[in-house]
């Protein structure tokens, strides 16, 4: 994202797990109401590779990486506590 | 959660893993990731994290389960136990081979094979069976998937049932029909493709089989229907075996039972209608053959009586006692069922004069000492030649044999004959006595010398000539060969008075 302050958000699930699944509809919702047009998702399914666990050092899944804007943020979880995540993510509330 | 201040990605600080700890706690994740030497990481499920695969084992449309190493069953989805009638806590700790009837299936891996699986009601199910290894947690497990073939096995027995039916529809000798309610034929047999004028498949039954309503056969009881009403009533009524013939060059001339029934569906709806046409042609030509055959037994039957009403009433005039009558009366009787025979035997067709002559004379003939010499050309009698001759023959031969050559020892009797005429043959037969008693005029005079005149006159228009040598009876009989015009049927004009 080249945009000043847009968000580049990765998100690491594993399959279908009920967290994984639910932090995905949360992550989705929240940048609907806060982020609108200033975001990008990826979401990384470390069940299909593993190995992308070791690029952010990921031990509980999920986790979502704030990549940018910098500096780099990570939240653990399945972004069910929005406070927490406007928070961890320093998103003003618009 | 504190805020990093490293620009780069950084092994999580103690903040980061206590928090990856709390998440765990507060159960907002449900996997981790770990560092298993030189595999890499891997990624663990911690507890419940395998739900949505069991909702998706739990409502899969096979039957599933999974035994550990001993072949204990640990686990089976909620269609197994459908499929096996058996709950799951009566399933869960049996043996898997205990679920099958007979030996149970040698699994291969991801190979399917077939087995039968018993059910709680002493039943069994067709199934095809898949397994394929798993790991839970250290230990290593089977999982293994059931499909239910019934449902296959039974798609399969009515393809079957179709291929069978449409096969005798095919194949059937009858000319077959199926009719949609509205008349139009849906299906035809091989045989009903080949009757029809065209291809019948599409259109009414008579626009593609024309009855020939003129025929003398019960086709006229249909002429009366209108081809539409005809199409309505085979589609709708039942009827049975109606006499038909097509108008067509070669089906024309043969003959057809048409025959309609409702086809039913299962809720005894009629659905259309199945007609048949049967060629009935040999079977009428027997039939008309048969009554022909009838009606000319009867003549005959009648003309035998006439005949031995005639010869008993002339026996009776010329026999001077009962004891003289029943004796001349037999004779005469086994005469007729001699020609009879003959007649049966040969199948009205006549019969050679030198069988006639031997079957006649059977009784004198004699293989030590030759009484009776034939000689003649071969010469085929008619039908209905066989029974005059056969009498006038049996009047000699009684003759012979009461006052002629036959009646003494040494006594000869040469019968030869010879054909005349060119196209309308006769026969010239000619009987000789010698070695017998002297014969004296009028020795054997009276109905038997009649009889020999009226059979050989009236019944084959011939000539007799009877002479009383006094060394022995000479007698030539003159008859045309060739089968006059008179039936065999007619009652022969020497049995009216």
């Amino acid at each position: 994202m080249t945009e000043k302050d847009g968000y580049n958000l990765r998100l690491y699930v594993a399959g279908q797990t009920p967290r994984s699944v639910a932090a995905i509809a949360n992550l989705k919702k929240i940048c609907e109401q806060h982020l609108v047009g200033r975001y990008e998702i990826e979401v990384v399914d470390l069940m299909k590779d593993p190995a992308l666990a070791q690029r952010h050092q990921i031990v509980a899944i999920p986790t979502l990486i704030r990549q940018l804007p910098e500096p780099l943020k990570r939240i653990i979880g399945d972004l069910s506590n929005l406070e927490k995540v406007l928070v961890g993510l320093d998103i003003r509330p618009t | 959660m504190s805020e990093s201040k490293r620009k780069t990605p950084q092994p999580p600080l103690f903040d980061d893993a206590q928090e990856t700890v709390e998440a765990i706690h507060r159960g907002i994740v449900d996997a981790v990731v770990v560092m298993k030497g030189s595999e890499g990481p891997q990624i663990i499920m911690l507890q419940g994290a395998d739900e949505p695969y069991r909702v998706l084992v739990e409502r899969m449309s096979e039957g599933a389960l999974t035994f550990g190493p001993d072949g204990v069953i640990l686990y089976v989805n909620g269609r197994l136990c459908e499929l096996t009638g058996y709950r799951a806590e009566r399933l869960v700790h049996r043996d898997f081979a205990t679920l099958f009837e007979g030996e149970a299936p040698t699994l291969a891996p991801n190979i399917s094979l077939e087995a039968s699986l018993l059910r709680n009601d002493d039943t069994s199910l067709p199934v095809s069976v898949w397994a394929g290894p798993i790991s839970i947690g250290d230990s290593s497990a089977t999982l293994v998937t059931l499909t239910d073939l019934s449902v296959h096995r039974r798609a399969e027995q009515i393809a079957a049932a179709e291929r069978f039916s449409r096969s005798v529809l095919e194949q059937s000798t009858n000319a077959i029909l199926v009719l949609a309610p509205d008349g139009r034929i849906t299906h035809a047999s091989w045989m009903a493709a080949e009757l029809a004028r065209q291809p019948p498949v599409g259109h009414t039954f008579s626009e593609a089989f024309p009855l020939e309503a003129e025929s003398g056969t019960q086709a006229g009881t249909l002429a009366h229907f209108s081809a539409a009403s005809l199409d309505t009533l085979l589609a709708t009524k039942p009827f049975h075996g109606v006499e038909v013939r097509l108008q067509s060059e070669d089906a024309g001339k043969r003959t057809f039972l048409l025959s309609a029934g409702p086809l039913l569906d299962d809720t005894r709806a009629s659905v259309g209608s199945i007609v048949t046409l049967t060629d009935v042609t040999e079977r009428k030509r027997a039939e008309e053959q048969l009554t022909m055959l009838v009606a000319e037994l009867n003549h005959r039957v009648k003309n035998i009586l006439a005949i031995v009403q005639s010869v008993a009433r002339q026996t009776i005039r010329s026999s001077g006692s009962l004891a003289n009558f029943m004796h001349a009366f037999s004779g005469r009787l086994r005469a007729l069922a001699i020609a009879h025979d003959i007649l049966t035997q040969t199948r009205w067709i006549g019969i050679g004069l030198k069988e006639l002559l031997t079957a006649v004379l059977a009784p004198h003939l004699s293989a030590e000492e030759e009484r009776v010499t034939m000689e003649g050309p071969p010469v085929l009698l008619s039908a209905r030649a066989v029974m005059p001759l056969s009498m006038a023959l049996h009047e000699l031969t009684t003759n012979a044999a009461k006052y002629g050559a036959l009646s003494v020892r040494g006594g000869r009797i040469d019968v030869s004959w010879t054909l005349t005429g060119g196209e309308d043959q006769s026969v010239e037969l000619s009987w000789r006595e010698r070695g017998g008693p002297k014969v004296e005029r009028g020795t054997s005079s009276g109905f038997g010398t009649v009889l020999i005149d009226r059979v050989i006159t009236y019944d084959l228009d011939g000539t007799t000539k009877i002479d009383f040598d006094p060394s022995g009876v000479r007698c030539t009989l003159t008859f045309p060969l060739r089968d006059q015009a008179k039936s065999p049927v007619n009652t022969p004009r020497s049995a009216i008075d």
